[in-house]
């Protein structure tokens, strides 16, 4: 038996004015489940506690509540000490029980056509992975778009999708989910990491029923306007100032003593709305050893046109950065736009290894900078954190420039195409960024994504800057010092 | 509506909600019961929990018995199944049971079910202990899930109303026939439902065992509403204990394995590294009977040749990696969660509670010995005899639920009337409650202790007589609902004390071992088939066992 001290969110909306904390000593054995501390609570303190749960095996979908703010299915999860239980962010009904039944009523259901035909193994196969949903809500709980527009939410895309898939559907469930609000999901992948059966939403629904929508000709008319400008520009911005690439030679030697060498992919955002960032992210990787290889026949990535469903094009942008890189005997490439690195890693075949240029510094270490006088919070980048799994890299980097501050790790809106198609969404959710970004007292916002750094900076009135180019004022003010103790 | 007011504890007579068909549980049985019956008029469903959520048949794992092949027969089907059953079986329904299971699979097909599927778009089948053809459908180790995924699709196409988070307390009559039901909602109030005929379809209850694969839901809740309207029960001694439950962490001790571990290729092994099941079933192996593979395995522990958490083996990390992903992804799962990679590493396992065989005795068309009341799926008897074959409780489910929701569709309109009487009986039950002594779940857990002991796998007549006293003891207890919430738990409570007394009472009244019901006080000279017993019986006003030729 262990002893652990849990906190549990408890509400009655017949009676509270307001919901409160209640924390608990409970003993519980060794292996315990979050729903075993609940049960211990409901038995040996408090039996008023109200909390939903039934096969206890994960396969139903009951019990999941947020511990530390993640959800979880309370009966999969080992309880530890000191976490904090609270419902799923849904209308309570009470304590940990949440209102799920309008969502689950959103979730469509099979309409059987005239004509039967059994589903073939290849079908069978391309449906189970969206099959397994428990209907747990854990994805309607953790997604940001639902809560600032119409949506019908992930559980209920992930079913059009399913139903999209199986030769016994009788209805067009693509036009559904368009008008469900498809176009509304800014690929963050919430949903999919906190799913318990880690079902892909993004990739293997949202997208392919964009895909699905593409063919009946219901793309937005700004994301085809993307997809023309790709096309015939091979870029997804258009241009209006001197790009990355044409400020650039093809190699970048180091300062100092070589570290390592890496083939450098900009994106089209890097490269032609923001190439200062660029150029001060490089000056940071030569400072610490690095050569940049930059072929300046890559283009577009393709992730606005994926994430819109826009696929026909994308083979040949594919073939044409794989080849920039693999001609010139390139085994690792570099990306700083946490986009461009989550399409290189997740969406292609590469034969080369992909790093984010937060992974290749700490890889590397760096020389440490000047401590700047500054308190900066720094906003997670979807395709960074979830995309690619990167969260301590970038706080590891930062906190030896400037004091940091945390907050909530939530989409800004300005994936997805959704800046872009549903601008109203993106406001809104970058408007909750403000707030966030107001809780901390930051004088700085820090970030590592082109889409990210534009978008808030639009939204606050706090400065926005890119992990690399703090760092680079980090070594200046280094610089700057260093030369005033220096006698003439 | 007829609301238990919480403030001054009395009733108040607003309205009652009446239905054709009355519905309660909401399983696989219960939801395709309710199916069929929006076909024939106003259907109304009650859940426990979410409909969908609750029940076990969306926790089973391996498959779906049918006969969907040529070399294969509903004969053969209907032989293994009654070999299976240790001849208790009542032959009309297994005759249903192996005829009809492939016509309601066919239903899920066409509703949309997702099974695994083989090259020429057949149904796959895999093989399942105690059948000589291979012939349980599957949807990868989430067969349940996915049946009641498509159940819940469908049921939302159909007019059928469902009420989520009701508690069912007690049934109503009318005379002797039930009129239908009273329950309690999510914050303690009373909600009276009436209808023309009502379906049982409340699943089972081997939660009134310490070690137990049921979900919360399974109380025996079914047993006990039949028992205490006057339905009679046959064979509730015959409890399956699923040969292979999880032993680690504690709190999780129970949790199902499927047998479809064992179908595709998983072996059992003792602490010696022995595969010990051809000391007790050379020919069969892993893929006997449970009843067999339990007693073997709680053997094996009892002898000391079992692991430090008293569990056996088993192993599949001799099966292709890609064979356990994607016939097996749920069991993966689950024991990585729990720190155990079954790719590399053995399972530890142990017999728990599984299924109840017995239940409310049933016609053909699911008729109880009530008036008015029909029963299906786990909470009827007779289907299953003294062993139940896996794979032949999810095609139950949707046969006897058809036939369930049929039947009682068919009733006849009647006037619908309450007894203010009956109310009053039930809101004095939970006045008793609302001024109790002890915390249910105190009592609960007596319950499932003594019942592990002494009258689990091997039983004696002193162990159970014993079992039967404390369960009475019990009974005595005043259970305390703390708020009108928790009035529910205490009616629950009463239900698994009733169906645990019926259990005990049931293994008393059979003097053999059979099929699962295991009496080591007892020595015999006949086997199963040959058997002089047939089935025990309990109601209120009559207990016994059967004796004579086989039905």
């Amino acid at each position: 038996m262990k002893e652990l001290s849990v906190k549990v969110f408890r509400f009655d909306p017949e009676c509270d004015d307001s919901p409160h904390f209640q924390n608990y000593l409970v003993r519980v054995n060794e292996g315990a489940r979050i729903l075993h501390v609940l049960h211990a609570i409901h038995d040996e303190h408090d039996p008023t506690l109200s909390y939903r749960y039934c096969c206890g095996s994960g396969q139903c979908g009951s019990c999941a509540v947020r511990v530390n703010g993640e959800p979880v299915l309370a009966c999969m999860e080992e309880a530890c000490d000191e976490m904090t239980i609270e419902p799923l962010d849904l209308p309570i009904k009470k304590d940990l029980i949440v209102d799920m039944e309008p969502y689950l009523d959103r979730i469509s259901s099979l309409v059987p056509g005239a004509e039967f035909r059994m589903p073939t193994a290849e079908e069978v196969e391309e449906i189970k992975p969206l099959r397994s949903c428990i209907e747990c809500l854990a994805c309607v709980s953790a997604c940001p778009a639902l809560k600032v527009v119409e949506f019908a939410g992930p559980a209920a895309m992930r079913e059009d999708m399913r139903l999209s898939l199986d030769p016994r559907e009788n209805c067009d469930r693509v036009t559904e989910a368009v008008n469900e609000g498809l176009f509304t999901c800014t690929s963050c992948q919430a949903c999919w990491k906190v799913c318990p059966k880690d079902i892909q939403i993004p990739g293997k629904a949202i997208e392919k029923l964009r895909a699905l929508a593409n063919k009946k000709g219901l793309t937005l008319p700004r994301h085809q306007a993307v997809e023309r400008l790709v096309r015939e520009t091979g870029r997804s911005v258009d241009r209006i100032c001197t790009s990355f690439l044409e400020q650039v030679p093809e190699v970048l030697e180091p300062y100092g003593e070589l570290k390592g060498t890496v083939g450098f992919f900009v994106g089209c955002m890097y490269n032609m709305r923001l190439p200062k960032t660029a150029l001060d992210a490089m000056e940071v990787l030569r400072r610490n050893g690095i050569r940049v290889i930059i072929p300046k026949e890559q283009i577009c990535c393709g992730s606005p046109l994926i994430r819109t469903g826009q696929v026909d094009f994308l083979d040949t942008l594919k073939r044409r950065n794989i080849d920039a890189f693999v001609f010139r005997n390139i085994d690792t490439v570099l990306t700083m736009c946490a986009g461009c690195g989550s399409t290189l890693k997740n969406d292609y075949d590469c034969p080369f290894r992909v790093m984010d240029i937060n992974e290749v510094l700490i890889k590397y270490g760096i020389e440490p900078p000047a401590r700047l006088p500054l308190r900066a919070t720094y906003h997670d980048p979807c395709h960074l954190l979830r995309g690619q799994g990167i969260k301590n890299q970038p706080r590891e980097l930062i906190t030896q420039v400037v004091d940091l501050v945390d907050m909530p790790s939530i989409c800004c809106g300005s994936g997805g195409g959704v800046r872009s198609g549903v601008p109203e969404e993106a406001a809104a959710l970058a408007e909750n960024r403000r707030k966030e970004i107001e809780k901390t007292g930051a004088d700085i916002v820090i970030s590592s994504c082109p889409f990210c750094e534009f978008h808030i900076q639009e939204h606050t009135d706090r400065p926005v800057k890119n992990i690399a180019t703090v760092l680079l004022e980090g070594y200046r003010e280094k610089d700057r010092k260093n030369a005033q103790v220096k006698p003439c | 509506m007829i609301l238990y007011d919480s403030r001054n504890n009395k009733m108040r007579s607003d309205a009652v909600d009446t239905a054709h068909v009355l519905v309660i549980g909401s399983g696989g049985a219960g939801v395709r019961a309710a199916i069929e019956a929006a076909g024939y008029g106003e259907t109304l469903l009650v859940s426990k929990t979410l409909a969908g959520k609750g029940g076990c048949t969306t926790m089973a794992e391996g498959g779906y018995n049918a006969v969907l092949r040529e070399a294969d027969s509903c004969e053969i089907h209907f032989e293994d199944t009654l070999k299976g059953g240790a001849y208790l079986n009542d032959h009309n329904l297994v005759q249903i049971l192996v005829e009809e299971a492939p016509q309601r699979i066919q239903d899920l097909l066409e509703w949309g079910a997702v099974f695994d599927v083989t090259d020429c778009c057949e149904v796959a089948q895999r093989p399942f202990g105690g059948q000589r053809f291979p012939r349980t459908c599957y949807a990868g180790d989430r067969t349940g899930h996915e049946m009641m995924a498509t159940l819940i699709d469908r049921l939302h196409n159909t007019d059928a109303r469902v009420e989520n988070e009701v508690t069912i307390i007690s049934l109503l009559l009318d005379g002797p026939r039930v009129s239908g039901a009273i329950g309690l909602d999510q914050r303690g109030e009373l909600r009276v439902m009436l209808a023309d005929a009502t379906v049982l379809a409340t699943g089972g209850g081997t939660r009134i065992y310490d070690i137990s694969t049921n979900s919360s839901s399974g109380t025996g809740d079914g047993y006990a509403l039949g028992y205490r309207a006057g339905a009679e029960l046959i064979d509730m001694e015959q409890i399956q204990f699923h040969p292979t439950g999880a032993v680690y962490p504690y709190d999780a001790r129970g949790r199902l394995v499927t047998e479809a571990v064992r179908g595709e290729g998983g072996v059992l092994k003792n602490v010696e590294g022995e595969r010990f099941m051809r000391r007790y079933d050379p020919e069969r192996m892993e893929l006997s009977t449970r009843d067999i593979v339990s007693r073997a395995i709680a053997t094996e522990i009892l002898q000391g040749r079992g692991t430090k958490n008293e569990g056996v083996y088993l192993d599949v990390t001799h099966l292709p990696r890609s064979q356990i992903e994607s016939r097996l992804p749920v069991m993966l799962e689950q024991f990585l969660k729990f720190g155990v990679d079954i790719r590399d590493v053995p399972m530890e396992v142990a017999p728990t509670a599984h299924h109840i065989m017995g239940g409310l005795r049933i016609t053909t068309h699911t008729e109880t010995t009530l008036p008015c009341l029909f029963a299906c799926g786990e909470v009827a008897g007779g289907v299953h005899g003294a062993n139940r074959l896996g794979g032949n409780a999810l095609a139950d489910t949707q046969v006897f639920g058809k036939r369930a929701g049929e039947a009682a569709g068919k009733a006849k309109e009647r006037k619908k009337e309450v007894e203010q009487k009956q109310i009053e009986t039930e809101e004095e039950r939970l006045g008793t409650f609302l001024s109790g002594e002890v915390p249910p779940s105190t009592v609960v857990r007596s319950l499932q202790t003594a019942m592990w002991e002494g009258a689990g796998i091997f039983r004696t007549g002193p162990e159970l007589e014993k079992t039967l006293g404390i369960i009475r003891h019990l009974q005595t207890f005043r259970p305390r609902a703390v708020s009108p919430a928790n009035l529910a738990e205490c009616c629950i409570l009463q239900n698994m004390l009733v169906t645990a007394s019926l259990v005990v009472k049931g293994a008393l009244l059979r003097k053999e071992s059979r099929g699962a019901h295991v009496r080591r006080d007892i020595t015999q000279n006949w086997d199963a088939e040959h058997s002089p017993y047939r089935h025990t019986f309990l109601s209120l006003s009559r207990e016994g066992i059967e004796t004579g030729a086989s039905l």
